[in-house]
């Protein structure tokens, strides 16, 4: 034990742990593709393509700030997914304009970092990014939106966030 | 509001005795040089990190002494009461097949509760699948080896204590009236099995080991091993009572595996 694995005992091991994700993509991408939440559309032809890298339609809920608006969130998914989250941010022309969503599309949402469970999935992530959307009062930017977009990383997941009052 | 963290070292405020605010430090990442599950290791090793003239601790691993033969310490990442408690319970396992029947049964009707409580059925049957595939090979397929290697393989490994931290949650849940009465502040049982109990990586406290014990059937005793005044150290059985065969060791923040 513990002793340098060989070359192909290593080789072995990553494709099994790729096996292992790329098995639990494609059952994520049958669900969601089979029983979409309302409101979130997915391009499985294109996901079928690159399996790590995920868009995702969502639309503005009725009866919400949002209604009639679309918006493209962008998944992307490391080599340690499930156990790591997914990198997860707004793409595209339009990105909501919220109180936890900075202009480069970030988001500072706690399931996407520090309270990100394996046992959630891209389907969940939707929902709480829709229910984020659906519950806000005020149609504003972060207050440190203009600091935050100059100094921060090009991936979220490298803001270590503070979560006050979600 | 963000703040930035590309090192791994995070920088906090603390009370200092004095009452004064200071500046300490915690290392995020954990060397992953250190194997999830070592080797038996004797008390003269594991002593080694202490200075001699740390008293309190001399004593107490004096004392330990007595009482066990070894240990094996498990990496610190937050995961080490899961991966202490698993990797130690089935090493028992292999050796007691009449509880290997015992808790193949129960571990199997954890799937349907966890599916009941709302749980996503595709995610829950990944953990679940991958989980009792380990259990399976308990029977007669595994060495003591072969357990090591799997338990060291943060592939495998990670499957385990992904599906004991959600037995963790869902029986919690199911149990959410009583055990509402110990989470401190205002969240509710499901908020806290969110933040504190499903996530990798989050450490745990009593009511994790009263959850998981119960859950499971599996009594635990755990050996504590910090700075309080006395030469010994102070043993806690889950529940009480009970005469458990998986034995821990903690240390403030991290538990280890202990022998008798």
């Amino acid at each position: 034990m513990n002793s340098p694995l060989s070359p192909i005992d290593f080789e072995d091991k990553r494709l099994k742990i790729k096996f292992k994700l790329e098995k639990r993509l494609q059952k994520e991408l049958q669900a969601l593709t089979k029983d979409p939440p309302t409101g979130v559309k997915v391009d499985a032809e294109s996901i079928y393509r690159n399996l790590s890298e995920w868009i995702v339609d969502i639309d503005g809920a009725p009866e919400s700030l949002y209604e009639g608006e679309k918006f493209k969130l962008m998944f992307k998914f490391g080599s340690r997914y499930p156990f790591d989250s997914p990198q997860v941010m707004f793409i595209g022309e339009n990105i909501p304009l919220h109180p936890h969503v900075y202009s480069n599309g970030h988001i500072c949402l706690s399931i996407l970092t520090d309270d990100w469970s394996p046992a959630l999935s891209v389907q969940s992530v939707c929902l709480s990014v829709v229910s984020m959307l659906s519950s806000c009062k005020e149609k504003k930017r972060p207050p440190d939106n203009s600091f935050y977009v100059k100094t921060c990383s090009k991936n979220p997941k490298k803001t270590r966030w503070w979560y006050h009052g979600k | 509001m963000p703040k930035d963290v590309d090192s791994d070292i995070l920088c906090f405020l603390r009370k200092s005795e004095n009452g004064l605010l200071e500046i300490g430090y915690t290392v995020r990442k954990v060397a992953s040089s250190q194997p999830l599950v070592s080797e038996k290791i004797s008390f003269e090793v594991f002593g080694s990190e202490y200075s001699d003239e740390d008293l309190i601790y001399i004593h107490k691993l004096e004392d330990l002494k007595k009482r066990y033969t070894c240990v094996r310490r498990t990496r610190g990442d937050g995961n080490c009461f899961y991966r202490a408690f698993g990797f130690s319970y089935f090493e028992r396992l292999l050796q007691d097949k009449k509880e290997l029947q015992r808790f193949t049964d129960v571990a199997k009707s954890t799937r349907d509760d966890l599916i009941k409580l709302g749980f996503p059925e595709f995610t829950i049957d990944d953990f679940h699948e991958n989980f009792m595939e380990v259990v399976g090979k308990l029977e007669s397929e595994f060495t003591l080896t072969e357990l090591t290697d799997t338990f060291n393989d943060q592939g495998l490994s990670d499957y385990l204590i992904v599906y004991l931290r959600l037995i963790v949650s869902g029986f919690l849940q199911k149990e959410a009236e009583f055990y509402t009465n110990f989470i401190e502040g205002d969240r509710s049982i499901k908020e806290f099995c969110n933040q504190e109990v499903e996530p990798m990586g989050k450490e745990s406290d009593h009511i994790h080991i009263i959850a998981l014990t119960n859950a499971l059937g599996v009594p635990v005793r755990v050996e504590y091993m910090d700075r309080g005044e006395g030469d010994q150290c102070n043993h806690h059985d889950f529940p009480d009572g009970s005469k458990p065969g998986v034995i821990l060791l903690y240390r403030p923040g991290h538990y280890d595996i202990l022998y008798t």
